[in-house]
């Protein structure tokens, strides 16, 4: 089932990997939908848990290439590493976002950012935390000889200095608002200078490992077969201290062996459960299953404007042919929405409400309607052309989508052609134009990384690595400017909503649904918050005995 | 002469199809009903397979949907029948490929005999060790996908087990008077492996061919299976077994079972009839 999407160097946010991703839009189903699709409810936080294990076991759809921060940017390096090392700011489960090694900032001039970080915290292998500590790792997503993954955050930055026995300024070109955000994720990983240094290109590596500040240590690693991290007991943050001696973590890529696994107690958990495997799970003795926030959206993604989807309005007419509400019902169970936007309402939660809900009542819509689709596309005159659809086979939801957007294209008068890639080809769709050759459409799960519309809508303008079909519309990247160069909340928010309502009127990519974030937690264990933000959110330390 | 030979050994063979038993009957009518259905199947299926109704997923059994329909809405009783189509021409572009190549190679090697013979059955040993479905999967890689690379590469893993048979059976049926007869009164030497002794092994090699189509089937399917044969939303067996995974998840497991029992059955009863005709055509 999933992929595991490794990215290349700058990307801008998450290129999902095909299969088993997840997403949501916040909203909470209370009760069964008129139309009898499945109701659902997110949970924010599940039962406490009543005291301390000695470990569990975790399962993971694909085994890390790296758990080196600056090439952790998809699920599974993520998934782990968010226990072991920690950032200078913390994003909560909540998707608000707070102190983490740094107490606090200042942004004192547009272009510069202050951090004072926090005394008293020690590595997994008991030296301090220092301020070289947190230049050294930044400035490495700065390297091009790193080739970090998480270049795209930096873009803007100039310089990395410490200005202080415990202070951090970080200098930029432009004025940017996400910089500050990103530090809260990845971006803002800090690992101990000394390492850095010791390892070299074997940081992060399975016989290294990595050596940080966060509530689990590394323990081991055996190719091939499992991950393990141990509780670190000099941990400074007493609230999140870890309840569980050790987390094992398991690498099973078959969604039918993971769901068996979950069913006989042979894991304890695990996140993205297979969307097929919901209703049986749903009703199982041997644990419960959560559904928690999101900000992943499902996407077409247009990788080719010089064919016939070149015409804006053969983008809007194949959206609107595409049966979106069938493949949320066919292909998650129903447990999901048709999205309207790249994004999901949760990535505007730091804007003012007043400003925002009348922004995204004006977007534009796409109800299905397959006849005045076949009208718009024979008005752009491009009946009988061909487009090839690229599929990734591993994931049952891409099957659904892949088949609904043939059906769709045969509808209003394209010729489709399902091209199935293989694992490693459709994670270089992501990161290499070639692979995309001949490719007029192909499926993501993309979800942000930080609580901001711009994370999303900055990978779409002009010249971006994500911006795959290399659409350009300047209107488009002058509000993406205005964002960017904006930190009022308001002002922030109106220009981003400009740059959505152009990319949804354009159709860069389509929007296809969202879906909550799914975990399933067996009878033994408890205590998780499920959210996105589990990616760099040390989620395992809460996770204790049930009962 | 050579006419009479092959008069006898066509009707050595035709008279056996009926002294077979009765499973040997039963598989062979099934094989017959198998090929009738892939002529006829968009005339037989009763909607499109190539088209899922999202809003009828992982249906049971109806009057509708004889047979129900997969995650996508597809019906699977349809994809089923349209299937056969994919399912059975692969296998039989793999047989018709590998027994010419083999008969050809086997016959020569066969006849030839000597250093001629040596290499040639070294070379075949090579051939034999490269696992059919790994050749097909690189064929995939170099070709693309679809049915002509990997039928084309498993007709060459195949083509190893037809040339070592015949080459068997030429060299023993090689000292057979009647052959000897025929040099005598001057015949060229490929006239008389063609025309007089191809015929009186023929029997064994369709045998061969047949339990060989068996195999192809499975490979195929199993190429299907993992996305690298025809594309959807064409139908074929082994992309519905793929297809059905999550159906079996979801605790709907009929649009996985009746691709697999269509599998099953075609493969047994090949086998069955190349065995039987095998059997006879040593004796």
């Amino acid at each position: 089932m999933t992929t595991s999407r490794s990215r290349g160097a700058a990307l801008a946010a998450v290129p999902l990997a095909a299969l088993a991703l997840s997403s949501c839009s916040g909203t909470a189903h209370p009760g069964g939908s008129a139309d009898g699709s499945p109701a659902y409810r997110l949970t924010a936080r599940t039962a406490p848990s009543t005291g301390d294990i000695d470990s569990f076991t975790w399962s993971l759809f694909a085994e890390p290439v790296s758990i080196d921060y600056a090439f952790s940017f998809d699920y599974p390096p993520n998934t782990v590493l968010a226990n072991v090392c920690e950032s200078l700011l913390r994003w909560n489960p909540d998707l608000t976002t707070s102190p983490g090694l740094a107490t606090g900032y200042t942004n004192p001039t547009p272009t510069t950012w202050v951090y004072t970080i926090r005394s008293g915290v020690r590595f997994h292998d008991g030296t301090p935390l220092t301020a070289d500590d947190v230049v050294a790792s930044l400035r490495r997503n700065l390297d091009p000889n790193t080739g970090s993954d998480w270049a795209y955050a930096f873009r803007n930055v100039k310089s990395v200095d410490k200005t202080g026995p415990m202070q951090v300024t970080v200098t930029l070109n432009t004025p940017d608002s996400t910089f500050n955000q990103y530090m809260a994720a990845s971006p803002g990983t800090v690992e101990s200078a000394a390492t850095l240094q010791a390892d070299g290109k074997d940081y992060g590596n399975p016989a290294k490992g990595v050596n940080c500040t966060g509530p689990f240590a590394f323990s081991s690693w055996t190719p091939g077969q499992s991950l393990v991290l141990k509780r670190f007991d000099g941990y400074w943050d007493a609230s999140l201290r870890a309840k569980a001696k050790q987390v094992k973590f398991v690498f099973l890529s078959d969604e039918t062996a993971r769901v068996n696994a979950f069913q006989s107690g042979e894991v304890d958990g695990g996140w993205m459960v297979p969307a097929d495997s919901y209703a049986q799970l749903a009703g199982s003795s041997r644990g419960k299953l959560y559904y928690g926030q999101n900000t992943t959206v499902a996407d077409e993604v247009v990788g080719n404007l010089q064919g016939p989807l070149g015409d804006a309005r053969v983008r809007q007419a194949l959206l609107m042919a595409i049966d979106r509400e069938g493949i949320v019902k066919a292909g998650v169970g129903g447990i999901g929405e048709v999205a309207d936007s790249l994004i999901t309402r949760n990535n505007w939660n730091n804007s003012p409400q007043s400003t925002v809900d009348p922004l995204l009542k004006a977007l534009p819509q796409y109800p299905y309607d397959p006849a005045k689709a076949k009208q718009l596309a024979a008005s752009a005159g491009v009946h009988g052309q061909s487009v090839v659809i690229a599929s990734s086979p591993l994931d049952s939801q891409s099957t659904i989508i892949t088949q609904a957007v043939e059906q769709a294209a045969t509808a209003i008068g394209l010729k489709p052609q399902i091209d199935t890639v293989s694992p490693d080809k459709y994670t270089a769709l992501f990161t290499d134009p070639a692979a995309r050759k001949g490719i007029d459409l192909f499926e993501t799960f993309w979800y942000t990384s930080i609580t901001d519309p711009l994370d999303m809508y900055g990978s779409l303008r002009t010249g971006a690595f994500s911006n795959y079909g290399n659409w350009s519309d300047p209107q488009f990247d002058a509000a993406v400017d205005e964002a960017s160069g904006t930190t009022d909340p308001a002002a922030h928010a109106a220009a981003a909503a400009k740059a959505q309502q152009i990319a949804m009127d354009q159709l860069p990519w389509l929007p296809l649904y969202s879906e909550p974030v799914s975990v399933f937690l067996g009878n033994r264990i408890t205590g998780l918050q499920p959210s996105i933000d589990y990616l760099y959110y040390p989620w395992a330390a809460e996770i204790g005995a049930n009962g | 002469m050579s006419t009479a030979t092959v008069r006898v050994g066509v009707g050595r063979m035709v008279r056996r199809l009926g002294g077979h038993g009765w499973l040997f009957r039963v598989c062979l009518g099934v094989l017959v009903v198998f090929v009738a259905v892939a002529l006829l199947a968009p005339w037989l299926a009763p909607q499109d397979p190539t088209v899922g109704d999202f809003a009828d997923t992982m249906a049971g059994p109806s009057a509708q949907h004889w047979l129900g329909t997969d995650q996508g809405g597809h019906d699977t009783f349809s994809a089923l029948l349209e299937g056969a189509r994919t399912s059975l021409l692969g296998p039989l572009g793999v047989v018709a490929f590998s027994s010419v190549g083999g008969i050809a190679v086997g016959l020569f090697s066969g006849w030839r005999g000597g250093r001629v013979d040596a290499v040639i059955s070294r070379v075949l040993d090579v051939l034999f060790a490269f696992p059919s479905l790994l050749l097909a999967i690189l064929a995939v890689a170099l070709f693309g996908k679809g049915l002509g690379a990997p039928v084309l590469a498993m007709a060459v893993a195949y083509l190893p087990y037809t040339a070592r048979l015949v080459r068997g059976l030429t060299a023993q049926e090689k000292t057979r008077p009647y052959i000897a007869a025929y040099l005598v009164q001057g015949h060229a030497p490929a006239y008389v492996a063609v025309r007089g002794l191809l015929p009186n092994i023929a029997a064994t090699v369709l045998a061969q061919s047949t339990v060989n189509f068996g195999y192809a089937l499975l490979d195929l399917a199993a190429l299907s299976f993992l996305g690298l044969g025809v594309q959807p939303p064409t139908p074929d067996w082994g992309a519905m077994i793929n297809r059905a995974q999550s159906a079996v998840l979801a605790g709907q497991p009929l649009s996985a079972v009746v691709p697999v029992m269509a599998v099953v059955v075609a493969v047994l009863a090949f086998n069955v009839v190349g065995e039987r005709l095998g059997e006879r055509g040593t004796r």
